[in-house]
């Protein structure tokens, strides 16, 4: 069953066309993954499904709807710019949110109280945002985002800012989220980070949809031809290296992928000749190298964030 | 537009800041300050006289010392059997303040007197000796030309002017005009205060939301017309809260204050009974004010209102294109212009508020607020003219209100560069 379907979308600011012929669909109960660099088109279609701006052609549905301040208060939605009223007590502040996605006052206290507690911060109730430390409110931030207990949850860029602690913990709700069956669409540049959770993927560049689909059924049609090599010793060999791209390396580690069927036997070959090899395989490709293959090198806006 | 969400938007924006400690200071000073303003003037009213200036006579017609220490025994003092010089000695050790000499020819030929002084008593004080000095000689005059006491009286007869206003209805009434004219200047000045003051609010409302970062969240629930709406709603809920208590305030210290100063006045024994009577004859000038029209309240409500609503509409544009404080300078000046202009051309009005700048002025809309309620505490404001004022007004503030929707949509997600007027062109026309 589809949740979002978004079906040839474009928006254009001024000269520029931010999003071009975008169509996409997450389906009940995934977790969607919106990949793309800074700049590709993602945070406009965002924000286009939670209906802050309008596309100017297109259709977007959530649910069979079209989007509408109904399907607003079926999303929650943290955005990649987040925060919150500093001068508001953390309780009335979500209050305040929780009432404007559509509850009633006392439903909303008791839903609150609940996620505070879950969250061990039953005592800031009464604090002001703007005494709390950032990782703090980061989680009020997350308790903003789901206290309404809405089927779907869009999320922007969510780890970005997020300290090691609350990435882990976002993370675990939003695995939580999946088990009790809510959909989850996020976006992220940093595509490594994601591939772990993600179910469907769908890649924007440029503003337009580059790639969509099951993420191991995209993966699987990439095939094995990526090598992954750990060794220690001197890594100019892999200079010399035909027929290969380097995604991923250090002084110790390279992620190598095949182009125009070059055997990874020559590779293996040529490095034992220079190195200690420690560790030899052949993978599918990640993300980034799918993406980059898709695109082209040259297409590519933001190829360093991209590969950081 | 969805009611409850404006509603909750008003709800917030109200109770955030009614609650704090600012707005409830200043509410409270306010009339504290006003009670404090007329108790000085109060006391000053009746301790005005405490000093005197001495000035000697050095008179040598034999009548002139005596007219004038009896017409004002605390200042002149009769020194004729001193010479010229040492009351100039006296004046610069500063036993006198200063000293007259008068001869026949200052009666009869009208050649000018002189005073010698230190310097020290002000324009006050000059003209009141000059008073005194034409008051002397005119009678010593009028008595040398023998003039029968007829013509004396018709000469101390000081004739005034009462004014009394006939209204439409036919009602004579006393007239007030020179406290409605202070009253209209004070409403004015209030309201060119208060706009700016809420609408400030309204533009550091839009830009908190902005740099804090909640807005995207926050607009993924609410229009951002809705968000604008309540805002707006909130900050003028507040203005009327606060307007609300002064008014009260003001009619409820002007009832008490006649009866308080005169519980004042009964122990103040120690001045002299002359004084006494004549503090008192000053008091009911200055405290028994002139009832004000209840409608003259209400039009002021009327007009601050869409005074508020024209120009906040237009203050929180400005705070939606701007990243901080500093940044609404740049576009802050074509809003805050006719606002000055209004507040100068004021100054004009309460003094001639019938004149045709002021008509027409007090007509145009982004300068109605300030000058049509001076006018019309002062005079008798035609009803067309006020109904045409506030109708143009209404139809300004949908203009501004729909220009404001277009670009506070955009500016509220647009951060970090800095806007000019043509990125607003843009921002409606998109």
């Amino acid at each position: 069953m589809i949740t979002i379907h978004v079906d040839k979308i474009r928006k254009q600011f001024g000269s520029t066309v931010a999003v071009d012929d975008a169509s996409f669909s997450v389906k009940k109960g995934r977790i969607f993954g919106l990949l793309g660099p800074n700049g590709a088109g993602k945070t406009t279609t965002i924000r286009m499904i939670n209906y802050i701006i309008l596309q100017d052609s297109g259709t977007i549905t959530i649910n069979g709807m079209k989007v509408s301040p109904k399907t607003q208060k079926m999303i929650g939605y943290m955005p990649e710019e987040r925060g919150l009223y500093k001068k508001m007590k953390v309780g009335e502040q979500l209050l305040y949110l929780a009432r404007l996605k559509g509850l009633n006052s006392t439903d909303a206290r008791e839903k609150i109280r609940y996620w505070l507690n879950r969250f061990d911060a039953s005592d800031w109730h009464s604090k002001k945002v703007g005494e709390l430390s950032k990782g703090m409110s980061q989680k009020i931030q997350f308790i903003a985002t789901i206290v309404h207990d809405p089927d779907i949850y869009i999320f922007d860029e969510p780890f970005s800012g997020l300290d090691p602690i609350n990435s882990e913990l976002l993370k675990k709700i939003i695995i939580e989220l999946k088990s009790a069956g809510k959909t989850i669409l996020f976006s992220t540049h940093r595509m490594e980070q994601v591939e772990q959770m993600c179910d469907d993927i769908c890649l924007f560049n440029n503003g337009k949809v580059v790639l969509t689909g099951n993420l191991r059924q995209v993966k699987k049609d990439f095939g094995k031809n990526t090598v992954l090599l750990e060794f220690e010793g001197d890594p100019s060999f892999l200079d010399h290296l035909e027929n290969v791209r380097m995604n991923n390396r250090s002084n110790n580690f390279a992620e190598i992928r095949l182009l125009n069927d070059q055997d990874p036997q020559s590779i293996l070959v040529k490095a034992m000749e220079s190195v200690q090899i420690q560790r030899f395989q052949l993978v599918e490709p990640s993300l980034n190298e799918i993406f980059i293959s898709t695109v082209g090198e040259d297409n590519i806006k933001n190829m360093e964030v991209l590969t950081n | 537009m969805n009611w409850r969400q404006i509603f909750l938007v008003l709800q917030r924006e109200y109770l955030t800041r009614v609650k704090s400690k600012g707005f409830i200071w200043a509410t409270i000073l306010v009339p504290i300050g006003f009670v404090v303003f007329v108790g000085i003037v109060f006391f000053i009213s009746i301790w005005e006289s405490d000093t005197t200036f001495e000035i000697g006579i050095l008179d040598e017609t034999g009548v002139m010392a005596e007219a004038l220490t009896e017409l004002n025994p605390a200042r002149y003092v009769d020194y004729s059997s001193l010479s010229a010089d040492s009351l100039r000695s006296l004046v610069q050790q500063e036993e006198i303040t200063g000293f007259i000499q008068m001869d026949e020819e200052n009666i009869e030929a009208g050649k000018n007197l002189e005073l010698i002084y230190s310097g020290s008593g002000g324009i006050q004080l000059l003209t009141s000796i000059r008073t005194d000095m034409r008051e002397v000689i005119r009678q010593e005059r009028l008595r040398r030309a023998n003039v029968s006491p007829e013509i004396r009286q018709i000469y101390d007869a000081s004739i005034q002017v009462d004014s009394r206003r006939l209204t439409r209805t036919g009602d004579e009434q006393d007239d007030d005009t020179i406290f409605l004219s202070i009253i209209g200047m004070i409403m004015g000045i209030v309201i060119f205060g208060a706009i700016f003051s809420y609408g400030g609010y309204v533009t550091r409302g839009v830009i908190e939301e902005k740099t804090s970062r909640i807005i995207e969240v926050i607009v993924s629930s609410v229009k951002p017309i809705e968000l604008l709406t309540g805002k707006m709603a909130g900050v003028g809920a507040l203005a009327l809260t606060q307007f609300t208590v002064w008014i009260l305030a003001f009619l409820g210290l002007t009832a008490v204050m006649g009866p308080v100063a005169a519980m004042v006045m009964d122990p103040a024994e120690g001045l002299a009974n002359t004084e006494l009577s004549e503090a008192q004859s000053e008091i009911p000038a200055l405290l028994d004010l002139p009832a004000i029209d209840t409608s003259l309240f209400v039009y002021f409500i009327i007009f601050f209102v869409l005074g508020y609503l024209l120009y906040s509409s237009l203050f929180a544009a400005i705070g939606s294109a701007s990243d901080s404080e500093t940044d609404t300078q740049q576009l802050m000046l074509p809003v805050g212009a006719p606002i000055f202009i209004a507040y100068f051309i004021m100054l004009h009005t309460w003094r001639s508020p019938d004149s045709t700048l002021s008509v027409v002025s007090s007509i145009i809309p982004f300068f109605s607020p300030i000058l049509m309620i001076t006018r019309i505490a002062i005079t008798e404001v035609p009803f067309w003219q006020i109904g045409l004022s506030i109708l143009l007004m209404i139809l300004t503030f949908a203009g501004t209100m729909w220009l404001s929707a277009r670009i506070y949509k955009i500016g509220i997600l647009s951060y970090g560069n800095s806007v000019g007027f043509k990125d607003l062109y843009r921002w409606i026309r998109q």
